[in-house]
């Protein structure tokens, strides 16, 4: 049977911002359909409203031309349209099983029959029994997988899928899409990945700014051709010179460990590298691997044993991070709103967190507020911050002007080391190739970078050497240019 | 048809209005209880809040009562403003008033400039004792300030009762539940023959313009600040979170000591079972009415304290009970969250459609 659904002048209006202006798109089952713009375009907006989350303010929904009226995910759900969102909605503790039974409303029994069939159907292996903390995120995925085809789906969405997968993972979950669509059910795929989409799906909607730019077919399409659509204008294309090789050793860490209380976070094992000066050290993985960890004991958020960390002939592990300022280093952390910079908070006030001795923000302990406003015009400009009011909460910077406010603060003060953790996550492409520029301009200074990045294509343009890390342990270190993002995966993996 | 609509910011103008919309709908409210326990509306509220402050004596009861609101919702306002919630200031002002009593009363028989700073700076020192409790147990042991600290409320007072009954009693007292007179060195001198308000209202100007200074002016206010906010972005700026927590429970350990020294060492000159008509409950109703500003608290102290005075007069002429005060205090604060909605969502008022 031939699914068909129907998004007609769907209109949603925030504060400030139109999510969706006036979006009509037609699907049809035996197809995988793209959904593709970049963050901010509006194509979580425009999922959220087909499963319920979100209502518009205008517009109708048919599903095999009848009219939904979808006022919660309840609603999605009994009217056969399934989604997987990016972030999972699983209860850590409980077992795979009891994950599925909960919104179920079949018995124990026949409904494991019902998953032992699915999984055999598809050839998936998952444990039920076995809390879901256990699993990998592919894993994680396929169960959540799995509860959308118990209830035997028409639709199933899903969004930005494989920013938490391996590229072996990724593969594998290609190949159940496409039998999932070769049985009926209609797919879409919601991504800003081009790469993807030209591998997985045979027609593609592009958003941008909340509008719908173009509906096409793959085969009529290239990446480049998408990327130009997606982001609306011609991009160039940023490409590293080879850097010099310095043997200049800049920060030096040995046997290092790191061991938490706290059961959900990572503990690092064994962590031995150096970067010399000019170099970009990238460090890839799949998030939760340690990254967050690694990030902190490298700021000095986490203490660790003094000789663990040599920087510029100074044993500085035990050092937290203003003190560790001090001595020409620099972070910028992965979480933008709640770590690096607090929204509430107006820009020159967000400016004083990096307090450096030698920029006096604060005399005998009194805010010397001339001071860092001077200083905050002065990142504004030099990093193209796109507001010229100091006064104002930075909640109101878009994430890459914030970013670039982030990246302006730390360094202005012109660090040795600047560490970063996925510096652009989340990112528009105009801003992600600002501050790749940015990047990329430290290292011709002669000034060094750690860049933890769950991203490989921006660890592969930007580094210079590569490891991955994986549950806590580094691999060996590699150059950059002998190293490909399958290898990558591989490692990420975890295997050797 | 009108529509609720979220607001694109907070409104700063909203921000200060909510407190007197709060106030006016709590009269409403007020009026409508006394009519329908019988009482003409406007003449009830008229003994709540006019009779009350009308005349020189009141006024000064007035600032009596202000003085340990307003002291202890300054100290709050530091534990509030950075996410800790500490609701025990009444037992941190009664261990405070427990510990400058027992060394007013060691001075009893002696008199000396000396005197009275000693004892004001026990209360502190008590108060911020009391108040170290929860902030270590909170920092270290991660449990709950707000158990903790509303817990310890009662132990204090407990004390105080064994204390006043047991080994602190007047000997000549014939077992009144009361401690000997302080002598006047350990007393804060009274500002005006006849009436009762005492220096400590100095001492709570005093924490108004510290704590605005502190909070607006100094680095450490900033790192009190961004460590309110953000504990995970305080760690990453460098400054001391855990450190942070305890100091601001020792300020308004030490504020609401305070409070319980000007309520001892002013008019009464003893130690005895109730110090506090729950100074330290109602101080929470306070600094929040005062939206943790330090200016905006010297407004809601007034506020609140009118409810304690308009309480006795009420009894007096009205025959109801004093527990109405408590009664008004509860519907400030409960009118006070509500229209605290304005802040997020507006009405919008629309004609019909097309």
């Amino acid at each position: 049977m031939n699914t068909n659904l129907k998004i007609s002048n769907v209109t949603k209006i925030y504060p400030g911002c139109v999510a969706n202006d006036n979006v009509s798109l037609e699907f049809n089952s035996g197809k995988i359909y793209a959904l593709l713009g970049e963050n901010g375009a509006g194509k979580s907006t425009l999922v959220k409203i087909l499963s319920g989350v979100i209502i518009p303010d205008e517009g109708e929904i048919y599903l095999n031309k009848n009219n939904l009226k979808l006022n919660s995910p309840l609603d999605a759900k009994k009217n056969d349209i399934g989604m997987v969102f990016q972030h999972f909605n699983l209860f850590e503790t409980l077992s795979v099983f009891e994950n599925l039974i909960i919104d179920s409303d079949e018995q124990r029994e026949s409904l494991r029959e019902k998953i032992d069939s699915i999984m055999k159907k598809y050839n998936f292996s998952i444990d039920l029994d076995i809390p879901v903390l256990n699993l990998s995120a592919g894993q994680k995925q396929k169960v959540e997988i799995i509860r959308c085809l118990i209830r035997n789906p028409k639709v199933l969405i899903m969004d930005e899928p494989t920013s938490v997968l391996t590229e072996q993972e990724t593969s594998e979950l290609f190949l159940s899409l496409k039998k999932f669509s070769e049985e009926g059910i209609l797919i879409i795929y919601i991504t800003h990945k081009l790469k993807e989409v030209m591998q997985l799906c045979d027609e593609v909607a592009v958003m941008r700014r909340g509008k719908l730019v173009s509906v096409s077919e793959i085969k009529n399409e290239n990446i480049e051709s998408l990327a130009n659509k997606m982001v609306g204008q011609n991009l160039k294309t940023i490409k590293k010179k080879k850097a010099k090789t310095s043997s200049d050793q800049l920060i030096k860490i040995t046997n290092l460990n790191f061991t938490s209380e706290d059961p959900f976070e990572t503990n690092l094992m064994d962590i031995n590298f150096s970067v010399n000066r000019g170099e970009c050290l990238g460090i890839a993985g799949i998030s939760g691997n340690g990254q967050s960890e690694l990030f902190q004991v490298l700021s000095g958020e986490i203490i660790s044993d003094k000789n663990c960390i040599e920087f510029n002939n100074n044993y500085i592990g035990d050092l937290n991070p203003q003190e560790r300022r001090e001595y020409l280093m620099a972070f910028s952390p992965e979480d933008r709103l709640e770590q690096a910079a607090i929204p509430q908070m107006k820009i020159f006030e967000n400016v004083a967190l990096n307090n450096f001795k030698s920029s006096n923000f604060f005399n005998n302990g009194l805010i010397n507020e001339n001071k860092i406003k001077e200083h905050s015009k002065k990142i504004i400009s030099d990093f193209n911050v796109n507001t010229d009011n100091i006064e104002l909460k930075s909640q109101f910077l878009s994430g890459g002007n914030l970013q670039k406010l982030i990246i302006g603060r730390e360094l202005i003060t012109s660090p040795d080391l600047l560490i970063c953790f996925n510096p652009t996550w989340g990112l528009d492409v105009g801003a992600i190739n600002y501050i790749h520029e940015t990047l990329i301009k430290i290292n011709e200074q002669n000034k060094s970078i750690i860049l933890i990045s769950t991203d490989t294509d921006e660890l592969l343009k930007l580094s210079d050497k590569i490891s991955v890390i994986h549950k806590g342990k580094l691999s060996k270190i590699m150059n950059a240019e002998e190293v490909t993002s399958e290898k990558l995966g591989i490692l990420m993996g975890g295997a050797n | 048809m009108i529509k609720i609509v979220k607001r694109d910011q907070p409104s700063r103008a909203i921000f200060f209005f909510t407190p007197v919309l709060a106030i006016f709908l709590t009269l409403v409210a007020g009026g409508l209880i006394f009519f329908i326990l019988g009482f003409k509306p406007f003449e009830a509220l008229k003994f709540f809040f006019i009779v009350p402050i009308a005349d020189k004596y009141g006024f000064s009861e007035l600032l009596l009562k202000a003085t340990p609101l307003c002291l202890i919702a300054i100290g709050l306002s530091f534990c509030f403003k950075s996410n800790n919630w500490n609701i025990g200031a009444e037992g941190q002002l009664t261990f405070g008033a427990i510990v400058s009593g027992g060394v007013a009363l060691l001075f009893y028989e002696q008199e000396g400039f000396y005197i009275l700073p000693i004892v004001i700076l026990a209360g502190a020192i008590g108060g911020m004792l009391y108040a170290s409790i929860p902030a270590i147990l909170k920092t270290y042991f991660n449990t709950n300030e707000i158990l903790v600290s509303l817990m310890l409320v009662y132990v204090s007072k407990l004390i105080l009762d064994y204390l006043v009954v047991g080994p602190w009693s007047n000997p000549e007292g014939f077992n009144f539940p009361e401690t000997r007179q302080f002598s006047d060195s350990a007393k804060l001198p009274l500002l005006f023959e006849g009436l009762r308000i005492h220096a400590g209202i100095f001492l709570a100007l005093a924490a108004v313009v510290i704590s605005w200074f502190v909070f607006y002016k100094t680095y450490l206010g900033f790192q009190m600040k961004v460590s309110g906010f953000s504990l995970k972005t305080a760690k990453y700026a460098g400054y001391k979170g855990k450190k942070m927590i305890i100091l601001v429970f020792l300020i308004s350990g030490a504020c609401a000591g305070l409070a319980g020294v000007g309520e001892i060492t002013g008019p009464i000159g003893q130690l005895h079972r109730e110090i506090s008509p729950d100074y330290g409950f109602t101080a929470i109703i306070v600094a929040f009415l005062g939206r943790l500003h330090p200016v905006g608290i010297i407004f809601a102290s007034l506020v609140v304290a009118i409810t304690y005075l308009g309480a006795e007069t009420a009894q007096i002429f009205m025959q109801i009970p004093k527990y109405t005060g408590q009664v008004f205090q509860g519907m400030i604060l409960f009118f006070l969250l509500a229209s605290d909605y304005l802040l997020f969502f507006k009405f919008k008022f629309i004609g019909s459609k097309k």
